[in-house]
């Protein structure tokens, strides 16, 4: 029993973090070679054994470092390689931050296994759908455990293939294999420049371990000029800020952020656990994550800081915006995912780290919830998802109701719920932090974020109340029915969770719990934030700024703010779609048809991309297959030379007679002008 | 005893090697012409062995054995090409075996 050696508690958490990564393998590897043989039953006992398994580590790990002697404990598990005399260690860490997110990801992706044990049992893909779940929590976990860059990138490019798999699932409808493609393709143009924000911080600080890296950022100068090194003759701060910015066009990519977000609507093709888990609750947070690992350095460029935010508070409204006109109950989720994330990255850019990964967390539940409740209702639907056909859902399916709508007042921010705390706590963050260097953003980001936050209560009560409330309007002779336990169960778990999870984010007189138990990990970002505000207060000639208050007093008024947003939402969306005004929707489409069209069609950005991206790089590709490909090196040059050999033989045949004795005077005659010509 | 001049060799040599190409070129038999092959080589083997007695050295004997090596594995190739050419076609003329022309 060698192997076990490493789960042995005697040896404390250390050796057992790699069994986190490698429950989910294994069972990834037993149900994708052996699961068609294995039966149902078996399939879904390895999935969910294995994710849960890796659970009860996680959640070990978060008391220890919650309640234990070291709040950071690293695994390592073997040296990979040398380069360039960095190495590079394949090993793992845990603390308070990653051990918040590994209980997010295998706690929601565990309750997400179950609910699929029944959504899926119809599928003849049972095995490999739960193969590539598994898969999925593996490289997620990687992703989150990694103690450096390189390993953060196997897990980024390991989610990124699970979801293509799963967006991809049903790949014999051309349609949802596109959709799988395209979010692999825009995927990639994020880890390009993920990638070289890696280079960056390799040629810049020759390390990319996170603690190393921490410990170099505690002490810069940003505006020293480097007189070595391939960025000699640049200032430090630059080349801090270009890192940065590299690696936060890889978050907006994985992450679903402006200009790369398209891919996450389409990405609802796949199942609906999926897109609960992959992209809603885990996956697409990965980039906020990433930025929030590295806050430290994220905190010496304003610039970077600034763009993060803003990027965070356009996608935040834009993606709200287009969640009005949906009628696909997964897009309105799913533009609804868009939005909240960019309510994450608004967080990380204005320094509020803890409210960012609180919402981060809070959000995974209740969007979960969402999405699992959507996929109860299509289950019960016969997979319909247009909202236009539903209503009234609510006799039939008071489970899906319930859960529904609370997790519905969670994401609206209506208080008590989770929700509420964790989008205010952004919010303040966004308009307390001070901000001099760029003292526009602050005041920018929050009147966008009030906007957002009202156009998220909107459309999700729109949503909510065409589905649930109201009279059926299409499918008449259908008959919902309510999910079984395996459904309702993860349903209530989650929305018990969206509810619970508020006690986290109350604002105490020491500043929220969760704030507290982040602190450890953020106190690095908070003091190198500091630091450059005092130089840059030295430079710019201002007075250093106070740190915000964030008791109650302080929150009060954005809380009151934030509650008559939600509410004000609230009451457009009911008046508009159960109240008196029911017939206005239709004659705003009618008299305003442009505008519209316009919200219905995502504001044609899919198609501008079409324009801009897609169909120059199809017929760039088209030229250099037709023309450079197919004419020029395989008729020109392989071709062509092929036959110019045959012409010449053609004319030299005519030199062969087949008479020996000729060949032989030939040689004799030709023997001897040669040796006359040489030695006469 | 008196030695035979280097020259004398050399002018027997040659002689022997103009008869057999003469040989190849003009005879139609293809054993004869066969012949005139194996007499060219053996003209260059005592070539080879005259210089190697006038130098005293022992390379030009060395050479000359493995000419008797590749005149020995030609006669068979030969030999049986030739059997194989009577089969086929009854005939070693070697006018009449010309189908490689164009």
């Amino acid at each position: 029993m060698d192997w076990l050696s490493g789960m042995n508690p005697a040896e404390g958490l250390q050796g057992a973090l790699r069994w986190i990564v490698l429950f989910p393998l294994f069972g990834a590897a037993v149900n994708g070679l052996l699961g068609k043989r294995l039966g149902r039953a078996n399939v879904h006992l390895v999935a969910c054994g294995a994710v849960f398994a890796s659970f009860v580590i996680s959640a070990i790990a978060l008391y220890t470092v919650s309640f234990g002697d070291a709040s950071r404990i690293t695994d390592l598990w073997w040296r990979w390689f040398w380069i360039g005399g960095v190495p590079v260690e394949m090993s793992l860490t845990i603390d308070r931050l990653s051990a918040v997110m590994m209980c997010v990801v295998t706690g929601v992706g565990f309750l997400i296994h179950i609910f699929s044990t029944e959504y899926m049992s119809h599928d003849e893909g049972y095995w490999r759908y739960f193969a590539y779940l598994n898969l999925f929590v593996a490289a997620m976990s990687l992703l989150v455990l990694g103690s450096n860059l390189l390993v953060m990138f196997v897990g980024w490019e390991g989610v990124g293939l699970a979801s293509y798999l799963l967006i991809g699932f049903w790949y014999t409808d051309e349609e949802k294999a596109f959709a799988g493609r395209k979010a692999f393709v825009v995927n990639r143009v994020g880890d390009f420049g993920f990638l070289l924000g890696i280079f960056t911080l390799v040629g810049l600080f020759g390390t990319i371990d996170f603690e190393q890296l921490q410990a170099l950022a505690a002490s810069i100068t940003p505006d020293a000029v480097l007189d070595a090194g391939i960025f000699s003759g640049w200032t430090l701060g630059a080349v801090i800020t270009m890192a940065c910015l590299f690696l936060f066009l890889g978050a907006t990519g994985k992450s679903a952020q402006l200009p790369l977000y398209v891919w996450l609507p389409d990405a609802m093709a796949g199942p609906t656990p999926v897109s609960a888990l992959i992209h809603a609750a885990t996956m697409v947070t990965a980039g906020v994550y990433m930025v929030a690992r590295l806050s430290f350095l994220y905190a010496w460029s304003p610039t970077a800081m600034a763009t993060v935010a803003v990027v965070g508070a356009l996608t935040a409204i834009f993606a709200a915006l287009m969640a009005y006109a949906q009628n696909d109950i997964k897009k309105v989720l799913a533009y609804s995912t868009v939005s909240q994330l960019g309510f994450m990255f608004i967080g990380v850019g204005v320094g509020a780290w803890w409210a960012a990964i609180y919402h981060l967390v809070t959000h995974a539940f209740f969007k979960a919830c969402l999405f699992l409740g959507s996929g109860s209702v299509m289950h019960a639907m016969r997979d319909e998802t247009d909202i236009r056909l539903f209503g009234g859902l609510r006799k039939e399916m008071w489970h899906t109701w319930a859960t529904f709508g609370i997790s519905t007042i969670a994401i609206t921010g209506v208080l008590p719920l989770s929700g509420f705390f964790s989008k205010d706590a952004i919010l303040h963050g966004a308009h307390a932090n001070p901000n001099i260097f760029f003292p526009w953003v602050p005041t920018f980001t929050y009147l966008i974020g009030l906007v957002a936050a009202l156009s998220t209560s909107f459309y999700m009560w729109r949503m909510f109340h065409l589905t649930f409330h109201g009279e059926r309007r299409g499918m008449l002779e259908h008959r919902a029915h309510e999910g079984g336990n395996a459904m309702v169960g993860p349903l209530w778990i989650l929305a018990g969770l969206a509810v619970g999870s508020a006690v986290w984010g109350l604002p105490l007189s020491g500043g929220a719990r969760f704030e507290n138990f982040l602190e450890p990990v953020f106190r690095a970002a908070d003091e190198n934030i500091a630091r450059m505000t005092a130089l840059g207060a030295e430079k710019l000639g201002v007075p250093v700024p106070h740190e915000p208050a964030h008791d109650f007093a302080a929150m009060l008024p954005g809380y009151l703010i934030a509650l008559v947003v939600a509410l004000i939402g609230f009451g457009i969306a009911w008046y508009l779609y159960l109240g008196p005004g029911k017939q206005i929707p239709a004659k705003i489409a009618q008299g305003a048809p442009a505008v519209y069209r316009a919200f219905a069609n995502k504001f044609y950005v899919d198609e501008f991309y079409r324009a801009v991206v897609v169909v120059p790089l199809h017929t760039t590709a088209r030229f250099l297959w037709r023309v450079v490909d197919s004419f020029t090196i395989d008729k020109l040059f392989v071709n062509g030379s092929a036959v110019l050999t045959g012409w010449m033989a053609q004319l030299f045949r005519y030199f062969q007679d087949g008479n020996v004795q000729r060949y032989a005077v030939v040689m004799a005659v030709s023997a001897v002008v040669i040796l006359w010509v040489f030695l006469g | 005893m008196g030695s035979v001049p280097l020259s004398h060799y050399l002018a027997l040599g040659s002689a022997l090697f103009a008869v057999g190409f003469a040989a190849l070129l003009v005879r139609r038999n293809a054993l004869v012409v066969f012949m005139g092959v194996e007499l060219m080589l053996n003209a260059a083997n005592m070539t080879f062995l005259a210089f190697s007695r006038a130098h005293q050295t022992m390379s030009g004997q060395a050479a000359a054995f493995f000419v008797i090596a590749v005149a020995a594995a030609e006669a068979a190739v030969g030999l049986a090409i030739m059997i194989a050419l009577v089969r086929n076609r009854n005939t070693l003329n070697v006018d009449e075996v010309d189908t490689l022309k164009y």
